[in-house]
């Protein structure tokens, strides 16, 4: 009974697991179109989201597949990026994310810890695919950057094959709260100190950052806030003489 | 012996400059101020700042003044960043003995014995003890680092790019080895960094390298950027998880009476002798750094010791040892950054990130073409040394009372000087919003347990390392056996290979995990 019960529930997690390293296997296709988004509204200069959509499913399905069985019959055309992409990194993730249903991990932490690593190498030698190999026996471009991540691939696999091989601990338990708001913080701070200046920028800031934790008194951090924008709105353009906007653009001109 | 003399007064003289001082509200006046002693003693008390409050590690604080140094002259700027890191293994003896709350992760073991100093009421001697091991481990390693100086960057001259890229390998390996945990996970985050040094612009060729036509990717990840992600935001991160309250029971009763008996005095001194040759070794040696010369002094006082089990109820030699060890060992591990470029361990990494901004290419030519900078900045250790003695001592009381400021103010305040400081590096938003990201990454790898230090060793040494190895291989005409047929580069290279076999040794292994389990009782 007990023992059933373990198996259904090592199971279940691999199959969140499993979920988990499919979307990762196609996540910078997913954040390409969140980016291309933007293209509607007006922001940058990107393809618009049904190009790239079109684009990275016909890669996916198609294309990777054709190139692969390209390859045998001896043409040599030059791939697109997103075959690439499609060949380098989420092929070699899909194929891992399957071999996890058959697998019984022991410590979920260096498991996932090292697929993680190897997507991100993988991500890597995409990044890197344009770049120049060797040219006789000299470096190019690309050597270095390929070299290192076939390592990182190597050893990514490497921490992965413990995780399935001995006993480790399980995966830790994420906060959602501090990451969030300190991060919302964060972004804020980038968007709104060039058109809204240190004074208001640093103290919204904070008050954001704040929420952070349930323990905030509010009256307590408001003065504190005042007085550290007032700290570094003095000490970072006047004692440092680093240059930077103080008030809101619109209240100076 | 002459050439010793001359150098080391060449950096007093450096060090007590007088400039004067003219600032425009004073309206023309002018103030005779040595900056160079000014920004020993900023460094000094942030130190200690950054050692009593936990929290708050020294990498982190490096990281986030990193940016501040960009006004100032660069002598100043690295004797500064310097000061806080000698400065906040005194700070961090401080809590360890009076709150049982280790500030900093190389006062960890003090806090077994010195705690319990405390609690028998001894909490003056542990105190005046642990400073004044600070401060002879100090002073010797200061020495020691004017000694080793010029010889050492003699030898790194004589090395070509194959020796250049064998020692690094020898100094990401030692790294790993002495790193805490897994050995393949340390490599593996030494290899990350490699590959993040990579974004950017090619050094040789100019082609964009993994910069997905970012312009502010362009240049390469800014150094300063991760470093404040990885370690600032993320521990902020971490730190929030476990709520911001911490539990902080100071004690209360007043310190009275600082000195130190007769016997404390005969007991602690061969345990201060130990604990600096052996901080001064694990020092220089590239990886571990202040940390791991605390714990292992701290087992080697353990073993040698007539009767083991006073340990752990208020030995003073528990307190005495770790706390010179963790301060030669700070102090030393200055010797590889000045005299070969290498940085062995992570707020070392942060320094070549401040020289950098600066101008200064590390190495050893540094030595010989602003002698100033590297003299001024060893003369600025003694007196810095000399400083912190005063801070500590008489002022323990105002330090204490830093520790009542609760994290939940303390944490707002930090993301947001971090984040006005790398927005002011370059004035590039996009900068502040890498290193949120970069936290992220932070408190993942946390999460997985991999060390972040190796990855900062990785990043700074990324650039160096690939620079050497195209060199070498271009000198001998893709000839790769030219890493063991120059003898040098051979032996270094054996010295690493010698060292990873140790390690996965399993007997090793558990020696080496023996040395990190004090930290866990």
């Amino acid at each position: 009974m007990a023992d059933t019960m373990g198996h259904s529930a090592t199971a279940t997690r691999n199959t969140r697991l499993v979920v988990g390293f499919c979307l990762l296997a196609i996540a910078p296709q997913i954040f390409e179109l969140i980016w291309s988004i933007g293209t509607i509204l007006g922001w940058g200069a990107g393809r618009g989201p049904g190009t790239v959509v079109t684009s990275h499913l016909t890669a996916l399905l198609a294309g990777a597949p054709s190139a692969i069985f390209g390859s045998f019959g001896g043409g040599t055309q030059k791939m697109s990026s997103e075959v690439l992409l499609a060949l380098i990194y989420s092929y070699p993730l899909f194929v891992v994310a399957i071999l996890t249903i058959f697998m019984t991990i022991r410590s979920a932490q260096d498991y996932v810890g090292g697929i993680v690593l190897m997507a991100l190498a993988l991500f890597a030698l995409w990044a890197g695919s344009d770049l120049q190999g060797m040219r006789g026996f000299s470096f190019g471009a690309g050597t270095a950057p390929r070299m290192f991540g076939g390592l990182l691939v190597a050893l990514g696999a490497g921490i992965a094959l413990t995780g399935l091989l001995t006993e480790g601990p399980g995966m830790a338990h994420y906060a959602w709260r501090g990451p969030l708001f300190v991060m919302v913080s964060i972004v804020f701070f980038a968007l709104a100190i060039r058109p809204l200046g240190v004074v208001v920028t640093a103290f919204a800031s904070f008050m954001i950052a704040a929420m952070g934790t349930h323990e905030t008194r509010w009256v307590e951090a408001m003065i504190v806030g005042a007085c550290l924008t007032l700290g570094c709105a003095l000490l970072f353009p006047y004692v440092l003489g680093l240059p930077m906007p103080m008030f809101p653009r619109f209240l100076v001109q | 012996m002459f050439d010793l003399f001359h150098n080391l007064g060449l950096g007093f003289g450096v060090v007590f400059q007088i400039s004067w001082w003219s600032p425009w509200w004073l309206y023309g006046l002018s103030l005779p101020i040595s900056i160079n002693i000014l920004m020993c003693l900023i460094g000094a008390l942030v130190g200690t700042l950054v050692g009593v409050l936990p929290g708050i590690g020294t990498v982190a604080t490096v990281a986030m003044l990193l940016p501040i140094t960009f006004g100032l002259p660069p002598v100043g700027a690295l004797i500064m960043l310097a000061g806080i890191y000698y400065g906040a293994q005194y700070g961090g003896s401080t809590t360890s003995i009076l709150v049982n709350i280790p500030g900093e992760a190389t006062s960890v073991v003090t806090a077994i014995d010195g705690h319990q100093m405390a609690k028998q009421g001894r909490a003056g001697p542990a105190l005046a003890i642990a400073a004044i091991g600070s401060f002879f481990a100090g002073c010797v390693a200061t020495v020691l680092i004017a000694v080793l100086g010029a010889p050492l960057t003699k030898l790194a001259l004589a090395f070509g790019p194959a020796e250049y890229f064998s020692l690094m390998v020898l100094g990401l390996i030692f790294a790993v080895v002495l790193a805490k945990g897994s050995v393949l996970k340390a490599i593996a985050m030494i290899v990350f960094g490699l590959l993040l040094s990579m974004v950017g612009s090619d050094i040789e060729t100019g082609a964009s390298r993994m910069a997905f036509n970012i312009p502010e990717l362009a240049d390469g990840l800014g150094f300063a950027t991760v470093a404040m992600g990885v370690f600032g935001f993320a521990e902020i991160i971490r730190n929030l998880d476990a709520g911001a309250e911490m539990n902080r029971d100071l004690v209360q009763q007043k310190i009275t009476g600082l000195m130190p008996t007769k016997k404390d005095m005969i007991d602690s001194t061969p345990a201060i002798l130990r604990g600096t040759v052996l901080g001064s070794i694990l020092g220089i040696l590239p990886g571990g750094g202040a940390v791991i010369a605390s714990f292992a002094s701290y087992t080697l006082e353990k073993k040698i010791a007539k009767n083991p089990s006073r340990f752990g109820r208020g030995a003073i030699e528990g307190v005495a040892a770790p706390e010179s060890a963790n301060n030669a060992a700070a102090q030393t591990s200055f010797i590889p950054l000045l005299t070969l470029g290498i940085p062995p361990n992570a707020v070392m990494a942060l320094m070549v990130g401040a020289m950098t901004i600066h101008g200064i290419v590390p190495g050893p030519q540094v030595m010989q073409k602003q002698p100033d900078l590297v003299w001024g900045m060893i003369a600025s250790m003694w007196i810095g040394n000399l400083m912190l003695i005063i801070i500590n001592l008489p002022l323990v009381g105002i330090w204490v009372r830093l520790l009542r400021v609760p994290y939940r103010l303390m944490f707002p305040s930090i993301v947001i000087f971090c984040a006005i400081g790398i927005y002011s590096v370059n004035n590039a938003p996009v900068d502040v919003i890498l290193a949120g990201v970069f936290g992220l990454v932070g408190y993942w790898l946390i999460k997985h347990d991999f060390e972040p230090a190796p990855l900062l060793l990785g990043m700074v040494l990324g650039p160096l390392m690939e620079e050497n190895l195209r060199r070498a291989l271009l000198i001998s005409r893709g000839d790769w056996s030219v890493f063991l047929t120059r003898p040098l580069s051979a032996v270094l290279l054996a010295i690493a290979a010698f060292l990873l076999v140790l390690t996965v040794l399993p007997t090793l292994r558990a020696k080496r995990d023996e040395v990190f389990t004090e930290s866990e009782n």
